[in-house]
């Protein structure tokens, strides 16, 4: 799914008032009651990580470390439930029993940075021998009441009611994926380990937190059912993550274009964008198909069906809910006449992707040769330049990772770049050059970092022809030259490996 | 005072003031020019109304230079001379953006007697004394100010933005009024005074126009019209690093600089290529930085030997091609083919208004008065030659504004959003837009570049609409082609 059309639309569902709250059948409206928390620390362990990422611009180094502390989860299988944010690029996990102060180190098992969620165990199996995890309320709707939890420095759990006023489908914080998420009404206070807490409802655990906004005092929970899919995917042996259709699409609001297209009932979305090879690709969705229903819901003119806890919801609700493998049949209108096309649900194919969206707990990729230093584009590399890195970034990537997806061609690779040059012999009358994207080595098209080293490898007649999709649109390197150049460099400027290509 | 002191007097302040000042007094001009900026945001109505004041001279033929920044845009014209209050209507007779100079006439023919046509010299020698002659701020009459010639360079010339020739920097003071004023050493017009750096930036920089593309300005209006200048259209580099120059085959003491990216369109187009290595232009040796010396010994950059040419002559660069020595003969047919980033003068802003929305071209001068955030088309802008956009599209066509009306309630999302098809045929120019909306059809279906959902047009809706939006937004003309 294209992120920003739901963008558009699942900010629209935030802005409106509380939803009528939906009551369950055949049970009386819960009036709030002041209760205790059921929940006691032995559910709650505090969770210090030290985190360290890598340098974009000399991906030879990491940066300084930074701390962040939360509050993690006990849940099933002696496992601590965090979000993924707690633990990016983590160096060092400490897990901390709130009660007796006894750490032990963690790490990761499972993370999924488009849910934003990660499992944890501890190092020592006994460290979790007294805890009780928490099971999962799937139920909770707009207006109940929820506590969130936080620790005093004593261990004692501390409570602070909040109100689920809105629940939609929204973009999460690391990845590409929009998904559902509760917003919570709390009079949240700043308490230590307070980077994730839990939210629970009766002494189950409904969310857990991921983003608070202290003017507002409303905090963004990914809720239960979402934890929960994460969980039994988590429990498989090799964990697929939340499924992709591989569309786009925008509402049909327009009377114009509804009556352009043929629309006659009031509902559908118009399919702008389909990923070559994709799930809806290989189904035979077009771009300029409108979708009226999907798994056997109508779906209104923006995106949204009928949820029967919920209410309205974006329709990516319905294929995120399922699993990778499941098929999900789409109702389409082309051409005036309608049609049902099953879409079989995939997992995200990461090595399909241009430009990364994020890349988190490794190296990023280099390769230097003769003083050049060559990268592959990623985002967080043009996130260097700061918040306002869309204007001050180099525009030509800014504008092949912004508009990555309109290339259809199937092999596109990656956009291999020379980023910078390090001043040496071999490069000599090059040290200006910076940002230039390669297109050939040694007459090889170059598609990714491992294409450049290969086609190193084999110079001709002792150059290397290095052209760029920029301007020059040639250079040459003395092979020999540039390895004498390239062991200078490890020695003067301390860098051990001149390479990552993992 | 009895005669026989005047006399002394005047013998005494002869270097000074008593016969060069009279001559130049009799030439100087001063300009009022009254002139109306185009609007692009509202590009059926006019802009504002704007005066400003500067200097002219008076040359050969009735003809008086001033900058073409003094004249862009002007709907009147006043000169008038020193110790005369009466003013004169003037007119352009030429004007020329790209090296920012501009020719004036007074038809009135009194207007001209008793005044002295000035005549250029050559280029001053470094160090050597200028005067400048103009009405800058700090007064009404003229002015002098005098320094020294501090360097001689290629500058960008600010007027169009885009162009760079040969410029002469003095110390002496450049302020606004100076502008199309001459610069005199030994009675001889060495320079006409146009920009210079405001105090804070840098101090005592003015520059002035030197007489080589002064006289090449007055040689190219000669068959009646300004054809402008001539260019190579490539880039080129430098060749320092030795792998590269062993691979192009050069020797250690061969110098000469090697073509980068050649221009769509432009006079080496087809001729010369990427990788060729520059050796020599008109028979001047290229060094490897881009400079030849020419009549002076001092080296300058080598686009001047092609700056001097004029449309319809020719340059032969002598070059080395995959490894063999050859000669190739560029005729300079062609200016610069991009205009849409260098600052517009003397235009109309071009437009379609259809249904209430507003497609414009996008040029310097629209990006400057919008500013879009849009990163696409931003990145289009400023990349639109080095990326090989143009190969695509003649003009960046793109939704300017959208006059609110339930015919465009949806097209909001739209903005600034760059045209790519309409039904079907593929839109390079604004002439394109205007045609394909003009074709009969039920629906107009506008693609715009990297949106997969059409903006979608009822031509039913869009015909019911006109009359009120042309009244509601006061739109004169649906249109300027």
């Amino acid at each position: 799914m294209r992120r920003f059309p739901l963008t558009i639309v699942a900010l629209l569902a935030l802005a409106p008032a509380l939803h009528a709250a939906a009551t369950r059948p055949n049970e009386p409206v819960a009036t709030p009651a002041p209760a205790t928390s059921e929940v006691t620390a032995a559910s709650l362990v505090r969770v210090n990580s030290t985190n360290q990422a890598y340098d974009f611009f000399r991906p030879w180094n990491k940066k300084a470390p930074y701390f962040r502390k939360g509050l993690g989860v006990v849940v099933e299988k002696n496992r601590i439930l965090v979000t993924a944010e707690l633990v990016t690029n983590s160096t060092y996990i400490e897990l901390e029993d709130p009660v007796t102060n006894a750490r032990v180190a963690g790490q990761v098992i499972t993370v999924d940075y488009d849910s934003n969620l990660a499992l944890l165990a501890p190092s020592d199996e006994n460290f979790l021998k007294n805890a009780r995890p928490l099971a999962l309320d799937k139920g909770a709707v707009v207006g109940d009441h929820i506590e969130l939890l936080q620790l005093e420095t004593n261990g004692l759990v501390a409570q602070t009611p909040g109100t689920i006023t809105t629940i939609a489908v929204a973009p999460y914080p690391l990845g590409q994926l929009a998904l559902l998420t509760f917003r919570i009404s709390s009079p949240i206070q700043s308490r230590d380990s307070s980077f994730t807490i839990p939210a629970v409802r009766d002494g189950d655990l409904v969310g857990l937190l991921m983003r608070y906004d202290s003017r507002s005092q409303t905090a963004d929970i990914i809720p239960a059912p979402i934890i929960a899919h994460f969980l039994a995917d988590a429990s498989q042996a090799t964990y697929q993550g939340f499924p992709r259709v591989g569309l786009g699409y925008s509402p049909t609001r327009d009377p114009q274009l509804r009556r352009y297209v043929g629309l006659k009932d009031d509902g559908g979305v118009y399919v702008t964008a389909v990923r070559p090879g994709g799930a809806a690709d290989k189904a035979g969705i077009k771009r300029g198909d409108v979708i009226l229903a999907v798994a056997g819901k109508p779906i209104n003119q923006d995106g949204e069906f009928d949820h029967p806890l919920y209410g309205k919801l974006t329709f990516s609700q319905l294929t995120s809910d399922a699993k990778v493998g499941d098929k999900v049949d789409f109702v389409i209108l082309r051409d005036g006449q309608k049609q049902t096309i099953p879409i079989t649900l995939e997992a995200v194919d990461r090595g399909s992707i241009v430009s990364d969206p994020y890349i988190f707990d490794k190296q990023p990729r280099y390769l230097v040769v003769g003083g050049l230093v060559f990268q592959e584009l990623s985002r967080p590399y043009l996130q260097e330049w700061g918040a306002n890195w869309p204007k001050e970034a180099p525009q030509r990537l800014v504008a092949l990772d912004a508009f990555q997806d309109e290339d259809t061609t199937p092999d596109r690779g990656k956009v291999v770049f020379l980023s910078q040059v390090f001043p040496t012999a071999s490069a000599l009358g090059y040290q200006d050059l910076e940002h230039l994207v390669v297109s050939k080595v040694n007459d090889v098209p170059i598609k990714s970092l491992d294409d450049l080293a290969k086609a190193i490898a084999t110079p001709k007649n002792g150059f290397h022809k290095i052209e760029f999709d920029d301007d020059p649109p040639i250079i040459y390197l003395d092979a020999v030259e540039s390895e004498k150049s390239d062991a200078q460099i490890r020695q003067e400027y301390g860098i051990p490996e001149l390479k990552n290509l993992n | 005072m009895s005669r026989r002191c005047f006399w002394v007097l005047c013998l005494l302040l002869a270097p000074f003031a008593c016969l060069p000042a009279a001559r130049v007094a009799d030439s100087l001009v001063r300009i009022q020019a009254t002139s109306q900026d185009p609007n692009y945001r509202v590009p059926w109505a006019g802009g504002n109304v704007v005066s400003g004041v500067g200097a002219g001279f008076i040359i050969d033929n009735n003809r008086i230079m001033t900058n073409a920044h003094v004249v862009s845009n002007s709907r009147f014209l006043l000169v008038s001379k020193e110790g005369d209050p009466k003013p004169y209507l003037a007119r352009v007779l030429f004007i020329a953006h790209d090296c920012d100079l501009a020719l004036l006439t007074v038809d009135d023919p009194n207007f001209f007697k008793g005044t002295n046509a000035l005549t250029f010299g050559g280029i001053p020698a470094i160090e050597s004394t200028v005067s400048v002659y103009g009405y800058p701020i700090g007064g009404d009459r003229l002015s002098v100010t005098r320094g020294i010639v501090s360097r001689i360079d290629f500058q960008p010339y600010t007027h169009s933005g885009v162009d760079s020739h040969l410029t002469i920097q003095i110390d002496a003071a450049i302020n606004p009024g100076n502008s199309g004023g001459p610069v005199l050493q030994d009675g001889k017009v060495v320079g006409v005074a146009f920009q210079g750096y405001s105090g804070d930036v840098a101090q005592n920089v003015g520059y002035m126009i030197p007489t080589p593309v002064v006289r090449r300005f007055l040689k190219d209006i000669e068959d009646g019209r300004y054809d402008k200048y001539v260019d190579l259209s490539l880039s080129y580099h430098s060749l320092h690093n030795p792998a590269m120059r062993r691979a192009l085959g050069l020797s250690d003491e061969d110098t000469g600089v090697v073509v980068g990216d050649v221009f769509g369109g432009g006079n080496s187009d087809g001729l010369l290529k990427t990788g060729d290595v520059l050796l020599a232009i008109d028979g001047l040796p290229i060094a490897s930085d881009g400079t030849v010396k020419m009549d002076s010994g001092d080296p300058v950059e080598m686009a001047e030997v092609v700056e001097r040419k004029f449309r319809g002559e020719k340059v032969k660069f002598h070059i080395l091609r995959d490894g063999k020595e050859e000669d190739v003969i560029l005729p300079l047919t062609h200016s610069w083919p991009f205009t849409l980033q260098a600052n517009a003068y003397d235009e109309k802003p071009r437009f379609v208004v259809f249904g209430g929305l507003v497609f414009q071209p996008v040029d310097a001068n629209f990006m400057r008065e919008h500013d879009p955030a849009d990163l696409r088309l931003r990145y289009y802008f400023d990349h639109f030659i080095s990326d090989h956009l143009y190969r695509d599209r003649q003009e960046i066509i793109t939704l300017s504004s959208i006059l609110a009306d339930p015919v465009n309630a949806y097209s909001g999302e739209f903005r600034y959003n760059i045209v790519d098809t309409i039904n079907g045929q593929k839109i390079r120019k604004l002439d394109d837009l205007a045609e394909a909306l003009k074709k009969p059809a039920d629906y107009y279906v506008i693609e715009m570049v990297g949106q997969g959902r059409p903006l979608v047009l009822e031509k039913q809706a869009v015909d019911q609409a006109r009359e009120r939006i042309r009244t509601r937004y006061g739109v004169v003309n649906e249109q300027q082609l």
